[in-house]
């Protein structure tokens, strides 16, 4: 049995949020309790955000909390990074996690090593969020999810909501990190109405705050025959993948990652040790990134248990424009079943 | 006792030359209870998303339009049981 997305919290809750109300509604909780905390990025004020990570917050608090930057990621990330070693909560937006180039050093020099380099006489308080993923059409510079990338990098954590529940905890949890965290959402799991989401993301979200821990790994679905690792959209297509399955009589366990910094090694080991077979499934570049890194964790500290292992990833190659092209290469449905299958 | 969800009164000025519009999101499920105020669902209007708000508190009984279903102004988008 698949027990609900997400978590539903306590006391009975009737209201469903989608994923970027949600992620509002705890900027707009902590905005509240702490001066400090503001937000920042491009069309993030008047806008609400291109993808509404942002929507509603000008109805509530002022234009220098809710603030339009210029196009510019390294001036407007570099000022959240000091803002962060001045005492302040910054949150900064990169439209698109495609664009981190354009301000690498300030995220991978000075965000995430600076309170390191400075012997702890200053830390680094500060969200850098960003939007990720594919299959809209959207092409090779704007369709990235970039978890590798932004993981390897030491110095910063790293945390992938994949439902309404997780995407308030984990914001929550991120704001009030004194160490900067990347808070990645996929714009095809926020509920936006020109982009529909997958039925999954859209959980019962309670009003009161509440933290989701980063480096906790989620057991989406338990089962005793097949593991599958994953996370973002994919939590919601593994999911599909282990309904069918169960038609055909294989148990599958689905484990959604939520932060790839800290790696939730424990709950994979043991899932592993369990069924013997691991499926990890990404929505990145396969060759070195998350699938091999979860997989090598395995390898490494279970090796006995790991009777079969199967990666499902975007092959290494630029994310095509045309649709088709584009659904061949973001692993389906129908690939997670047949990965399974060929574990099985 | 139940009240209509009217897509009329939450019709914005700015669109008055449109007539049609689709269910974007339902944040209460059929049978969940709401405050009045509460944003029972999206709906948009050419792009433009507006909240649509529960008109009294009570128990959602129904949907009548579904989430990504296409209505036209003034159609009756759910039912609230009060009382």
């Amino acid at each position: 049995m698949s027990k609900p997305a997400s978590d539903p919290g306590t006391g009975g809750v009737d209201r469903e949020l989608t994923m970027s109300r949600a992620m509002v509604d705890a900027i707009a909780s902590e905005m509240r309790a702490d001066d400090e905390v503001f937000y920042m990025g491009e069309d993030v004020q008047d806008y609400g955000g291109i993808f509404d990570s942002t929507e509603g917050l000008l109805e509530e608090f002022d234009r220098d909390r809710v603030m339009d930057v210029p196009i510019s990621e390294t001036a407007y990330v570099g000022a959240a990074v000091g803002a962060a070693q001045a005492g302040m909560r910054p949150i900064a937006e990169i439209m698109f996690a495609d664009f981190v180039g354009v301000c690498l050093d300030q995220v991978y020099n000075q965000m995430a090593k600076n309170t390191y380099m400075s012997g702890s006489a200053v830390n680094v308080p500060m969200v850098l969020t960003t939007a990720v993923g594919g299959e809209y059409n959207d092409a090779a510079q704007h369709s990235q999810t970039l978890y590798g990338l932004f993981s390897h990098l030491p110095g910063m954590q790293v945390v992938v909501p994949s439902t309404a529940y997780d995407a308030k905890g984990l914001m929550h949890a991120a704001v009030r990190s004194d160490d900067p965290v990347v808070y990645m959402f996929h714009k095809r799991l926020m509920g936006i109405g020109w982009m529909p989401a997958p039925e999954g993301p859209k959980t019962p979200v309670p009003e009161d705050d509440y933290t989701v821990p980063i480096g906790e790994a989620d057991v989406k679905r338990e089962g005793g025959d097949v593991t599958v690792a994953t996370l973002g959209l994919h939590v919601h297509r593994a999911l599909d993948a282990a309904d069918q399955l169960a038609d055909d009589g294989v148990d599958v366990e689905v484990i959604d990652l939520r932060s790839l910094v800290p790696f939730d090694t424990e709950t994979v080991l043991d899932s592993v040790e369990k069924t013997g077979r691991l499926v990890v499934v990404d929505e990145d570049y396969q060759s070195f990134g998350v699938t091999g890194e979860v997989v090598a964790r395995v390898a490494e500290r279970s090796p006995d248990a790991l009777e079969a292992v199967e990666r499902v990833a975007i092959p290494d190659v630029p994310i095509p424009y045309s649709r088709p092209l584009e659904t061949e290469v973001n692993p389906q449905v129908e690939d997670i079943v047949a990965a399974v299958e060929s574990v099985e | 006792m139940s009240t209509d969800v009217d897509s009329e009164s939450v019709w914005p000025a700015d669109a008055d030359d449109v007539d049609e519009a689709v269910v974007a999101n339902w944040f209460v499920r059929e049978g969940g209870a709401v405050d009045a105020g509460d944003t029972l669902c999206e709906i948009q209007i050419e792009k433009v998303s507006v909240d649509v708000p529960a008109p009294e508190s009570g128990t959602l009984a129904e949907r009548t339009v579904p989430e990504n279903g296409e209505f036209r102004r003034g159609d009756v988008l759910g039912r609230i049981e009060t009382g």
